[in-house]
């Protein structure tokens, strides 16, 4: 990579507020008048709702008002309208919110809460893939042919159905002719959940003009604001949407969350600020998690190691609202492989309504959940056909200009360096070499590859927008409508103006907290999009400032406009240094000696649509998804101790074929993502009863990582193989990162006791349960090593 | 029964007392009887006052009586530990450390530093969960809980303190005055092993062992205490008499992993399942000892 004075430096985030505590959350804000809203849930999975009773609620003094879901006939949802506001007719899973109270104070509300009662009529609850798909299964949404949804969905009413995504590449089955192995498998992910640090808050209000305004925990405020007016049927130009730092997003705040409840309950107030805070436990019932999957995987190859063929049952467990979820399956189901050409392909990608708690988008999109199962279904094949897995992969891996997309689509000749980044993270964890033994028979070690790929999932025409505003000092404003969740995506666009316009990074704020109404156009956050998007938007707004200097500068020196450059926050004349005006200087239009002024006051604009990327055919998935793909692959060394079953990550390595324009953020993202991955991939999982309560709204027994568990040495490189219209070649990275641990993780696991998990998270327990399946031969050992055998 | 689900934000409200001496203490301990909940760490009381598991209309405040502030040891007599003393007053404690390593091993194995600050044995004790760390360690060095009334004090060994999951023999004007761990056996070392999910978890089982004068049977001290197996915490005496016996260590090793295998119950539950748990009293009780005895 060339060498600039501010991209690709780790210059430390300038925004320090969260270190000294005066970053602005949602929750912070507090409004005059405000009441306080309360959710109350459904105590069954699956049941009608006979009478709800809030009598003794209303009584309770400060208690403004209680709400049911009459009070609101209609449904909700970002791809399909399925979400009712708050339960009508039946409730869906347990923690469905039947009730919600508003209160002077929070005390009243909480009070009240525990005083309405529901009579149910209980229903069977449906509570696994395989029982939605029965054809005798209980409906779950009993009047789908009803709702609204986006044109790319394809829900089945009359089913438990809520999307069905075909892909068809090749010939399947001759593919499986010319197979000289085939390996297949069943792979299984549960429920998860984001598990972000901030609770969800929301607080709204309706002035009396009808604008309505809403500060929530969110990652992507145009988004709040598109799908509030569209599902509430308000004008887009009357809903403002107040963006603040979040705790966390991982996808989990990518949407239209609750934002509507407390808007909905201030409308029907008169407009009082409404606000609905939520707890931990609530935020487990009443925020929608991840998807649990089931993948069934046919994959054959031919005997000189080229992927031949590819079957494939996709099915993603919605819970009870699909939300994201339906476009997650569309997902999995036009990357259903791993980044290698696959010449035939046939997939069909099924999301299922169940009785949990609802789902929706979670980092990496279902990637990680998909190469969990593929990355065991290459070394699985690797094995039968007697080749390393490392040569398997680098034969079959994507060859940028040459491969074609599972979508049928030729791979871009810019696209990156799959190859590259199996090679390099094969010598990080020093591939081929047999890892040291460790001191107690009982303990063994392994190491682990897996490679990925992955790019943003959204409409073709996602856009994006920037606005640069010069200031009297020569400071610059940027405006955009990036998300900032932790991420620092805003900090690395800042480094970008300092570079294009040659000024101090200090110089240059691009500010955390505001409003739709105030900065830029962008679709969403999500995707590991924005520095992509945003960034090529932000590089024209820069152009377009650029000009208008040069415009300026071309004036005052009578020159032509090209004979001015821009260089160190100044319009000089090319080869003349002493003729120059400052940014400053042009910041409200130039002042001529005799007091005339000329342009006014600088605004750089630029906009970013994805000229490429198109609509999929809904037979075959045929179409150009993806205006970029990040290419990656994660290396592990794990340490098997069978004593306690417990797997430790020893190392690792995580390398990523993209450029960076500041890798200590970027390294902050690999190590974050490590750490997620692995604690996904070892503990992780929303545990439900027999009738579908959820055990674990909380982190004693909803398991996270903790400092303890990070792994002792982590590495992380990127190769700087940049993608030609990307931001300084920049492509996304925040999701890749944490895309292929439990894959890497069960490889290394075979690796060292020969035993092959597909089903996660590999808790204890389920180790064991692994062992005593493949290998209870190990178990015998450890009895004569500990009980000098039988 | 309540028929939605309402989780608490904010703690329901109580009375709030605060005695500044024992004696205050045990009038409000009369008077209020079971209406009444000692505060004092406040690490499981509070998380089960906002869960609703429980409501106490009164919550007594014991942090300010000086007099339950103690921790003494004395040569011969052994340790005096007092209900308010935290849990990281006793793992940073030196002399706990040497003299009672299982107990100090088990303390700082619980949850994290921020909450072993709040957090006291007494606390650990009191709530009688079957997971309590410290208990497994209390039991090996066969512990004594000092309850007090306004009728006076009783001693109860640990041994028979707990009856049944957050059940004890603590009647509703007692409370906790003192924890009495006695001078352990000449040489005795141990560990107290805690199976985790994650770094900082609940005990998914914990094994306490105590080993001394491992190759002399008739000195011959070995103890194992569980946690997580059973509806309270789990001391087994048949171990400590088989270790007496003049017999190959290879041999009592398995038949005390036979003893143990028949003395707990452990359930499948949202943190482990049984098969598990039974996995780990099998095979680390024979780890520890074999390690503690000296068998190689």
């Amino acid at each position: 990579m060339k060498a600039y004075k501010y991209v690709g430096k780790p210059i430390p985030r300038q925004d320090v507020s969260k270190v000294f505590g005066d970053a602005i959350y949602a929750y912070d804000v507090k409004l005059p008048g405000m009441l306080y809203a309360k959710l109350v849930g459904s105590t069954y999975a699956h049941a009608r709702i006979k009478r709800i009773d809030y009598s003794k609620a209303l009584k309770v003094p400060g208690v403004i008002k209680v709400f049911t879901g009459e009070d609101f006939p209609f449904k909700v949802g970002i791809y399909a309208a399925d979400r009712d506001v708050l339960a009508r007719g039946k409730v869906l899973y347990y923690g469905h919110p039947v009730a919600g109270v508003v209160a002077e104070t929070p005390e009243a509300a909480e009070e009240a809460a525990e005083l309405i009662e529901v009579e149910y009529e209980p229903l069977e609850p449906v509570l696994t893939i395989e029982d939605a798909l029965r054809p005798d299964a209980p409906l779950i949404h009993e009047h789908m042919e009803e709702y609204r949804h986006a044109s790319f969905i394809y829900p089945r009413p009359g089913t438990n159905i809520a999307n069905y995504l075909k892909l068809r590449k090749g010939n399947v089955k001759k593919g499986f002719e010319e197979a000289d192995v085939v390996v297949e498998g069943e792979y299984r992910e549960p429920l998860i959940s984001h598990a972000y640090m901030e609770n969800w808050v929301g607080i709204a209000r309706v002035l009396s003009d009808g604008t309505v305004e809403i500060w929530s925990s969110h990652q992507s405020p145009f988004a709040v604001r598109h799908l509030l007016a569209a599902s509430l049927g308000l004008p887009i130009g009357k809903v403002v949407v107040h963006h603040t730092f979040i705790g966390g997003g991982f996808g989990g705040k990518a949407g239209l969350l609750l934002e509507h409840i407390p808007v909905l309950f201030s409308m029907k107030l008169g407009g009082r600020p409404v606000r609905l805070e939520l707890n931990r436990e609530e935020n487990f019932l009443f925020m929608a998690q991840r998807a649990g999957y089931l993948f069934k995987m046919k994959t054959g190859a031919t005997k000189d190691g080229k992927l031949i063929a590819h079957y494939g049952e996709y099915y993603l467990d919605a819970g009870a609202y699909a939300d994201y979820t339906v476009n997650i399956g569309r997902s999995v189901g036009f990357v259903p492989t791993g980044p290698y050409e696959v010449p035939n392909i046939h997939v069909d990608s099924i999301t299922v309504y169940t009785n949990k708690v609802p789902t929706t988008a979670f980092r990496g999109f279902g990637m990680q959940e998909m190469h969990f199962a593929f990355e065991q279904q290459i070394e699985q094949l690797a094995e039968k056909l007697g080749m390393d897995p490392l040569e398997f992969r680098l034969k079959n891996a994507i060859v940028p200009g040459k491969s074609y997309l599972p979508t049928q689509v030729r791979v871009r000749e810019d696209a990156g360096d799959p190859a590259g980044t199996m090679k390099r993270a094969a010598e990080l964890i020093s591939w081929g070499k047999k890892p040291e033994k460790p001191g107690e028979p009982w303990k063994f070690r392994g190491i682990g590859i897996a490679s990925f790929w992955k790019g943003p999932v959204q409409p073709p025409n996602a856009a994006s927008s920037a606005i640069v505003k010069v200031n009297e000092d020569g400071s610059v404003d940027v405006l955009v409508g990036t998300g900032e969740m932790g991420q620092g995506t805003i900090y690395a666009l800042a480094q970008i103006v300092a570079e294009e316009l040659g000024i101090p990074v200090e110089k240059v704020r691009v500010a955390p907290i505001r409003s739709t109404d105030s900065v830029a156009y962008t679709w969403q956050t999500v995707g590991s999009r924005g520095l992509f998007s945003e960034g090529q938007a932000l590089m024209r707004a820069l152009d377009d400032l650029k000009n208008q200097m040069k415009e300026i500068a071309a004036r005052v020196f009578n020159v032509f406009k090209d004979e001015i450059e821009i260089k160190d926050g100044k319009a000089c004349v090319k080869g003349k240094p002493w003729e120059c005006i400052s940014l400053a200087e042009m910041a409200l239009g130039y002042t001529l000696p005799n007091g005339n002024a000329i342009h006014g006051p600088l605004i750089g604009r630029g906009s970013h649509v994805p000229s490429q990327t198109t609509y999929l055919d809904p037979e075959t998935g045929r179409g150009e998804p993806k205006p970029f793909m990040t290419f990656g692959t994660s290396a592990v060394e794990v340490e098997v101790d069978l004593l306690n079953m417990r797997v430790r990550v020893l190392k690792a390595v995580t390398v990523l074929d993209t450029p960076v324009i500041n890798p200590g953020l970027a390294l902050g993202q690999a190590y974050g993502g490590a750490v997620m991955g692995i604690s996904i991939a070892l503990n992780e999982e929303l545990k439900l009863t027999k009738d579908g309560r959820l055990l674990n709204p909380n982190f004693t027994d909803y398991k996270v990582a903790r400092a303890g568990d990070i792994p002792v040495e982590m590495v992380a490189e990127f190769l700087g193989v940049g993608q030609k219209n990307a931001p300084y070649g920049a492509k996304g990275v925040g999701e890749l990162t944490m895309i292929a641990w439990p894959a890497a993780i069960a490889n290394a696991i075979y690796n060292a006791i020969g035993v092959r998990i597909k089903k996660l998270p590999i808790t204890p327990d389920n180790l064991l349960e692994a062992i005593k399946e493949q290998r209870p031969e190990l178990l015998k050992e450890l009895d004569k090593y500990l009980l000098g055998g039988e | 029964m309540r028929t939605v689900l309402a989780f608490r934000t904010i703690l329901p409200t109580f009375t709030y007392h605060r005695p500044s001496s024992l004696a205050e203490l045990l009038e409000l301990k009369a008077k209020l009887g079971k209406d009444a909940a000692i505060l004092a760490g406040g690490t499981d009381l509070l998380v089960d006052m906002k869960m609703g598991v429980k409501r106490p209309p009164h919550v007594i405040d014991i942090k300010s009586i000086k007099e339950l502030h103690v921790l003494e040891y004395k040569e011969g007599s052994g340790l005096i530990i007092g209900p308010t003393v935290t849990l990281r007053e006793l793992e940073t404690n030196s002399l706990l450390k040497e003299k009672y390593p299982v107990l100090w091993d088990a303390v700082r194995k619980i949850a994290d530093v921020a909450l072993r600050e709040r957090a006291t044995l007494a606390g650990n004790i009191a709530n009688a969960s079957p997971a309590a760390d410290s208990a497994p360690a209390l039991l090996v060095y066969d512990a004594k809980v000092e309850l007090t009334s306004v009728n006076g004090s009783r001693l109860v060994p640990l041994r028979e303190f707990f009856t049944g999951v957050k059940k004890t023999v603590m009647k509703e004007n007692e409370v906790i005055t003192k924890i009495m761990v006695p001078e352990p056996p000449a040489g005795a070392k141990g560990e107290y092993f805690k199976a985790v999910r994650s770094a900082e978890d609940l005990a998914l089982v914990g094994i306490a062992a105590l080993v001394a004068n491992p190759n002399n049977p008739a000195e011959r001290v070995v103890r194992l205490a569980y946690a997580s197996v059973a509806p309270t915490p789990v001391y087994v005496k048949e171990v400590e008499e088989l270790f007496k016996k003049d017999e190959p260590l290879n041999k009592l090793i398995k038949e005390a992993v036979n003893i143990m295998l028949s003395k707990v119950s452990p359930i499948s539950d949202v943190r482990a399942t049984r098969e598990y748990r039974l996995h780990l009293v099998k095979y680390v009780t024979a780890y520890l000892l074999r390690k503690l005895l000296g068998v190689k």
